[in-house]
């Protein structure tokens, strides 16, 4: 017994030993949550299943109650299957607004986040308004750009990128500054130019950072973009276009199924910024126990 | 007798001052210090918290300027020494860059500035990486990321990666104070494997006495209120310094002297500042 336990003292020394941490579960077990193969498991999928039949049990029952309320799901289901088509033009144009104004906003705020992380003068003078406009809801201005720019696409990609920017700026700009000091210490005694310490260190520190702002950012441009459709009613196309349309002509089930569209299509965007959050920062501590 | 002029120090601090803050609060972190060591030496720092040594390694390695006096680093300025590349720096933690692996850790740096590279002397091209990762007991780890690597491994890697830039001087902040003591006596070990191979001239800060005097040709006791160095001891034991040197009486006769330094610097530190209330 004492032996037994003496043995169990010496494993740290021979962990230290070899220094290295052992590996996880393997992610082929069924054991491991992030296995791929742990969804054959009843207890992961069963409960979404009992929750998503609820939820469908509980939307019927109120269809049938109120019908002014809610369009019945195979209402919903029927105009899809009918004009798939039609969901899918106008899905293409409001996700070509959001992303458009996405990839802009992404470029302005990123370069004006290392102009920033370079030059404090500007940092100081920007960084308060950027603060302050951050938590302004900048939605709220749609109306008065579609007056300033017309019904054309200028106003929905100037909402979008207006959206995405600040977190994006703000992300970028603390996660450029906020490399560890001995880090910086270490290349600076080699002289380090502000160049090579931008480019090695600063930028890869303020990827997770980013991508953090990204998977804020995505829903908000889909956002964005149909709010802005919304507010240019007589726009040529787009799901909020449709949505403003249907409801004017009390078509509960194309506005519903619109909706559906767009829940679709910003869960995919997500999932996309996923992966390409998962290879690009696979040394991250956030991409080993996300579940 | 005019000798030749003597060869320049590896570093050299001549009375050296450094206050932090202003009037009332300041503090005087370095008064008067004095100090000059010799190429390929291996120097520790040694003292109580507040007494100036982390304030030397900052000047030496020009991350601070002096308020008095001045720092050469082989006859140069520090900001000349960076600029060269001559200065190779080991920071408390281990500071690696947790995007990279080990291998492309401590090769990132012969990248960086390499315009001081080329005005070096051809003979010191950098050394292979991958051979001296093998020789510090991380030639397994090298693919690894440094978060898969205990903590005395990432600052075996951080000290790979400041010896692969062949620094003429290499500067050492506290590098074992965070891990336990097992793994600080075998990285002591490979320290000095390393440091007899690249022969550098080393400058120690470190709070364990027998550390300093395991590792070191000379032992600066330092004292706080205001910061200086008090003494210099040089340390006569003969290298290599294996596990045995804990046994031999001449080690410990060295730990006690130091410790005796110590603590009479800690002494005059109360009276004066004894003396200076009743004034």
């Amino acid at each position: 017994m004492s032996l037994a336990s003496q043995r169990t003292t010496a494993v740290p020394v021979a962990e230290t030993e070899t220094g290295i941490v052992p590996r996880e579960p393997s992610r082929w077990s069924l054991k491991h949550p992030r296995s791929r193969l742990a969804w054959i498991r009843p207890a992961i999928w069963l409960p979404l299943v009992v929750m998503l039949a609820l939820l469908g049990g509980l939307w019927q029952w109120g269809t049938a109650r109120m019908p002014y309320l809610l369009p019945p799901l195979s209402a919903v289901g029927e105009t899809l299957s009918r004009n798939p088509g039609y969901y899918l033009r106008n899905a293409g144009i409001t996700l070509e607004e959001s992303l458009l104004g996405l990839a802009m906003s992404f470029v302005a705020a990123f370069l004006l986040a290392v102009v920033m992380s370079e030059a404090p003068l500007v940092r100081r003078a920007v960084m308060p308004i950027a603060v302050v406009l951050n938590v302004t809801p900048l939605v709220a201005i749609a109306p008065a750009l579609v007056v300033a720019f017309g019904f054309g696409s200028a106003p929905k990609l100037i909402i979008t990128a207006l959206i995405c920017f600040f977190p994006i700026l703000i992300n970028t700009a603390v996660g450029l500054r906020s490399v560890p000091q001995p880090v910086l210490q270490v290349y600076k005694t080699m002289n380090a130019s502000r160049l090579e310490m931008l480019v090695h260190l600063r930028v890869p520190n303020a990827l997770p950072y980013l991508f953090a702002a990204l998977r804020i950012v995505t829903p908000l441009s889909v956002i964005g973009a149909v709010v802005a459709e919304l507010s240019a009613s007589g726009s040529t196309g787009g799901l909020g276009t449709v949505i403003s349309n249907a409801s004017s002509m009390n078509q509960l089930a194309v506005v519903y199924a619109a909706i559906g569209v767009l829940a679709v299509m910003g869960s995919a965007l997500m999932l996309v910024i996923t992966v390409i959050e998962r290879r690009a920062l696979h040394w991250h501590e956030s991409s080993a126990d996300r579940t | 007798m005019q000798q030749q002029a003597p060869r320049a120090a590896a570093i050299e601090l001549s009375s050296v001052r450094r206050v932090y803050g202003f009037d009332s609060s300041a503090t005087v972190a370095l008064s008067g210090a004095d100090l000059r060591i010799e190429p390929g030496r291996f120097v520790s720092l040694i003292g109580p918290s507040g007494c100036g040594k982390s304030t030397v390694l900052r000047l030496v390695s020009g991350l601070e300027e002096p308020d008095a006096g001045s720092v050469l680093v082989h006859g140069m300025t520090p900001a000349e020494a960076c600029a060269a590349k001559l200065i190779g720096f080991v920071p408390q933690t281990p500071a690696l860059l947790p995007w990279l692996s080990v291998l492309r850790n401590v090769t990132l740096p012969q990248k960086i500035n390499p315009r001081a590279g080329r005005r070096r002397a051809a003979g010191s091209a950098s050394p292979d990486m991958r051979e001296l990762l093998r020789k510090a007991g991380l030639g397994e780890a090298m693919d690894k990321l440094p978060a898969q690597l205990s903590g005395g491994m990432q600052q075996r890697a951080a000290i790979v990666r400041a010896f692969g830039l062949r620094p003429e001087v290499l500067l050492m902040d506290e590098p074992f104070s965070a891990l336990d003591e097992f793994t600080r006596e075998s990285l002591q070990d490979q320290l000095l494997d390393l440091w007899d191979e690249l022969k550098t001239t080393v400058l120690f800060v470190t709070h364990s006495v027998s550390e300093a005097v395991r590792l070191s040709d000379t032992v600066v006791v330092m004292a706080p209120k205001p910061g200086r160095v008090v003494d210099v001891v040089d340390i006569d034991l003969p290298r290599p310094r294996g596990e045995r040197l804990f046994e031999e009486r001449d080690f410990h006769a060295y730990e006690d002297l130091i410790r005796d330094r110590l603590r009479s610097a800690w002494r005059s530190t109360d009276a004066a500042t004894v003396g200076g209330t009743n004034r």
